[in-house]
């Protein structure tokens, strides 16, 4: 017969829950070597023989308690009624810290499976259990994995099926504290016992006590335990009169004090060969004067591989999409539906073409970033980093969320869940739409090669993101003193050892974030694309204030002109026509309608239109300069290649310095709305969306506005650069 | 909140605080100080009387230091540091 069961993934920051979630449930949510990569519960379905099992995997937590809002959510989690299992995960290379949840755990009385991960590395360590002293203890099965190869599994289902069979009558752990402590405890089980209600009756009493022995706030909170405060005051004095340690603390010495017996007896060392390479490598990466200047070489080398490896391919994809518009051209007459053509090539192909050229970078600089990630070199990079960051009134922790921004805002911003002070959670949402995302990397791409010499070109890219640091860093100087003002709560995290990251786990994130990707142009982008298209070519103008046709017909009919200059009149004739029907298109008139406001600082009409398509998603910026410029393609000497021939047309009609200030505008102003969306879920409000989405547009205009006034003053970047 | 400058409790020769502890060097934990902030989550890593800890690095700039404790690798603030006393373990 077939049953549902529901099982519950619990563990240490950075255990390797979520690759074992993965090993079961086949799915491919991100893993990482750092503490908090997980930071919101998720769930999976897999079958186990008949059964049907429901996976839940949560944030990893130190402790049963809420000393944090991550702690918090697991504890509500976990006291849930209607879980079946609890599947403990333990990083076993590190048994004493990983048991001290175990212990918690076990005090549910919620059968309980415990999987000894990272078993290799234990091994590696020298590290022997007593596999059947430890189960007896715990009461309940040990299995010994090691997530990341996949061993162990197969055995950890058996065990699985094994102790779902047993829930009814499954053992429960021998834990006790000494004589003092067990008594007091059951003092207090005493009182609560008659005071238990349905809703927390699948509990024992006993798990009540000792949260309220060491006065957990979630506990205190219940109603069920309301009046009791005298009874537990009693208890503490009582406790703290015999061994003189606080009541926050007391349990977790009673705890440590237990594994460290339970691991004499059931765990050796056989060696003492301990995190040797990876120690070695952190003398030099965590060292005081190497450390700084050995990070940023990490992030220049980042970059440098994100633009400099990708180039051959873009260069490809490029190609591919020039031959597949020479075929539509050569096979789709101009006659035949000339609308839907036109749609087709200057739309689809220049709108989401262009932004598909980019998906190289967009591969290796997630590439780079899941290296980072999975060595374990992310952690250390907030060591190092912490002390510039606290100049800026940040600290450590929000320096993960803001490099992961680099690659996409969205899952940057979900990240800073991993840092306990709101106030510093909240400054570093608000910073991070600064941070340059994978999405406007497509704009520096093709706008920097077009107004500035190879030489300046590496220079211009590193300026743009520095700027974006720069703004960062000092808007959150600027919140930390003024509205979020208030002392720093502690730090703690954990740096793990480095691992070698698996090639698979690597490409996987790679290539899930290039579907993402291209599914982005295929979605969100070819919509936007399409409606710009129309926006672009409609309404149609049919009555012209000149009559152009007949000033080229007479230009065509003057002998005493020269062929060329012939030419080049009839030429300057189409563009004042083509110039004149663009403005009639509802694009045009908005376009037209906010040029004023947005020529101070350098912008077209054409420019402000894909400002505002940027809103979308900011790659719609260079489909809609893609879609404007492709109807112009007139010019006798357009290269080959699409992206050279955007390039051309776009120098010929801006300066350097606009070209500038549009990449200044892109990287400052409001964020995409996926990004908006998750700023007002993580920050619960609509107020603080929209001050932000406010903030950053005046952000970029005023900025914007000085460096084109002035580069126009000074008559900086007003000509092409050799 | 200065760090470790007024407490009442006397400390030894032996005895000083985590913050002073070199770069390299093992220490025994005695006990956290009341004035420490979040001292459960602490005590939740293992920074409990009698743990053992060594000092592993200190960050640039001089805010976070690196302990070892149990088998794993914490960075803390060097101002929580200050209100750990341990003894430190004499050179072998």
């Amino acid at each position: 017969m077939s049953r549902k069961y529901r099982i519950v993934l619990a563990g240490n920051p950075n255990c390797g829950k979520t690759t074992i979630f993965n090993c079961l449930t086949g799915a491919r949510q991100h893993v990482g070597n750092y503490p908090g990569v997980t930071v919101e519960s998720k769930t999976g379905e897999f079958m186990l023989g008949e059964d049907e099992i429901e996976l839940i995997d949560i944030p990893g937590i130190y402790s049963l308690s809420s000393s944090s809002p991550e702690e918090g959510v697991a504890f509500e989690e976990l006291t849930r009624p209607g879980i079946d299992l609890i599947m403990n995960v333990i990083d076993s290379s590190i048994p004493q810290r990983s048991l001290y949840l175990s212990t918690q755990l076990a005090e549910l009385h919620i059968p309980m499976l415990i999987v000894f991960n990272m078993s290799d590395e234990a091994k590696k360590k020298g590290l022997k259990f007593d596999i059947q002293k430890l189960q007896s203890y715990f009461g309940c099965s040990i299995v010994q994995t090691v997530g990341s190869r996949g061993d162990g599994i197969d055995k950890l289902k058996n065990a699985l099926s094994e102790s779902l069979l047993h829930l009814e009558d499954h053992d429960v752990p021998k834990l006790t504290y000494g004589a003092d402590v067990d008594d007091a405890i059951h003092e207090i089980v005493q009182w609560i016992e008659p005071a238990m209600t349905d809703r927390v009756r699948h509990i024992p009493a006993r798990f009540f006590a000792i949260k309220l022995l060491e006065k957990d706030t979630c506990v205190m909170r219940l109603p069920e335990f309301q009046g009791l405060d005298a009874i537990i005051d009693a208890q503490i004095a009582h406790l703290y009169a015999r061994h003189a340690i606080k009541a926050e603390t007391f349990m977790a010495d009673c705890r440590y004090a237990m594994i460290s017996g339970a691991c004499r007896d059931a765990i050796s060392f056989t060696q003492e060969r301990r995190r040797e390479i990876s120690d070695k490598i952190d003398a030099v990466v965590t060292n005081q004067w190497v450390g700084l200047p050995l990070f940023f070489v990490v992030m220049y080398l980042m970059f440098w591989f994100t633009f400099t490896c990708a180039a051959p391919m873009t260069d490809g994809i490029d190609w591919l999409f020039g031959w597949i518009q020479g075929l539509i051209e050569r096979f789709w007459s101009p006659d035949v539906q000339p609308v839907l053509r036109s749609l087709l090539i200057d739309g689809v192909i220049h709108g989401v073409g262009g932004v598909i050229v980019f998906l190289p970078n967009i591969l290796f600089l997630f590439l780079a970033i899941a290296f980072l990630e999975d060595t374990g070199y992310m952690a250390r990079a907030a060591f190092v980093m912490d002390g510039i960051m606290r100049k800026f009134d940040l600290q450590g922790k929000s320096f993960v969320p803001l490099v992961l921004g680099f690659g996409c805002n969205v899952p940057a911003i979900m990240a800073t869940r991993s840092i306990e002070s709101e106030r510093d959670r909240r400054t570093t949402i608000l910073v991070l739409p600064l941070m340059s995302c994978g999405a406007r990397l497509p704009i520096y791409v093709l706008l920097v090669p077009a107004f500035f010499a190879v030489k300046y070109q590496a220079f211009v890219m590193f300026l743009i993101y520095a700027i974006g640091v720069a703004f960062a860093m000092l808007a959150a100087r600027l919140l930390k003193s003024t509205l979020f003002k208030g002392d720093g709560e502690v730090y703690l995290m954990e740096l793990p050892p480095y691992r070698v990251p698996t090639v698979k786990s690597i490409l996987l994130h790679m290539w899930d974030r290039g579907v993402m990707y291209l599914k982005k142009a295929g979605t969100i982008i070819l919509g936007v694309s399409v409606l710009l298209f129309i926006a672009n070519n409609f309404p149609e103008k049919k009555v012209f204030d000149t009559d152009y046709g007949a000033q080229i017909m007479a230009v065509a009919a003057d002998a005493s002109m020269a062929p060329s200059e012939q030419a080049s009149a009839v030429k300057r004739f189409e563009n004042l026509r083509r110039a004149e029907a663009a403005e009639y298109t509802i694009s045009g008139r908005v376009g037209k309608f906010l040029e004023p406001a947005f020529k101070p600082i350098g912008f077209d009409w054409r420019v402000t239109t894909a400002a505002i398509g940027a809103l979308a998603a900011k790659e719609v910026f260079v489909s809609q300069l893609g879609i404007l410029y492709a109807e112009g393609e007139v010019a006798e000497d357009a290269p080959e290649d699409e992206q050279e021939s955007l390039r051309l047309q776009l120098r010929r009609v801006y300066t350097p310095l606009q070209g500038f200030c549009m990449m200044l505008f892109c990287l400052l102003s409001i964020p995409c709305l996926a990004t908006l969306a998750i700023i007002r879920k993580e920050l619960n409000s609509w107020k603080w969306m929209f001050l932000e989405a406010f903030g950053l547009f005046a952000l970029a205009y005023v900025t914007t506005l000085i460096v084109y006034q002035i580069g126009l003053l000074l008559k900086i970047g007003t000509n092409l650069l050799a | 909140m200065k760090a470790g400058a007024a407490d009442s409790s006397t400390t030894d020769s032996a005895e000083c605080t985590l913050a002073e502890l070199p770069v390299g060097c093992t220490a025994t934990v005695i006990n956290v100080k009341p004035s420490l902030r979040g001292k459960k989550k602490f005590a939740d890593v293992g920074i409990v009387p009698g743990v053992e800890l060594q000092m592993e690095a200190h960050a640039p700039f001089g805010g976070l230091l690196r302990i070892k404790v149990m088998e794993s690798s914490l960075s803390i603030h060097r101002d929580d540091a200050a209100n750990i006393v341990i003894r430190k373990r004499e050179l072998s």
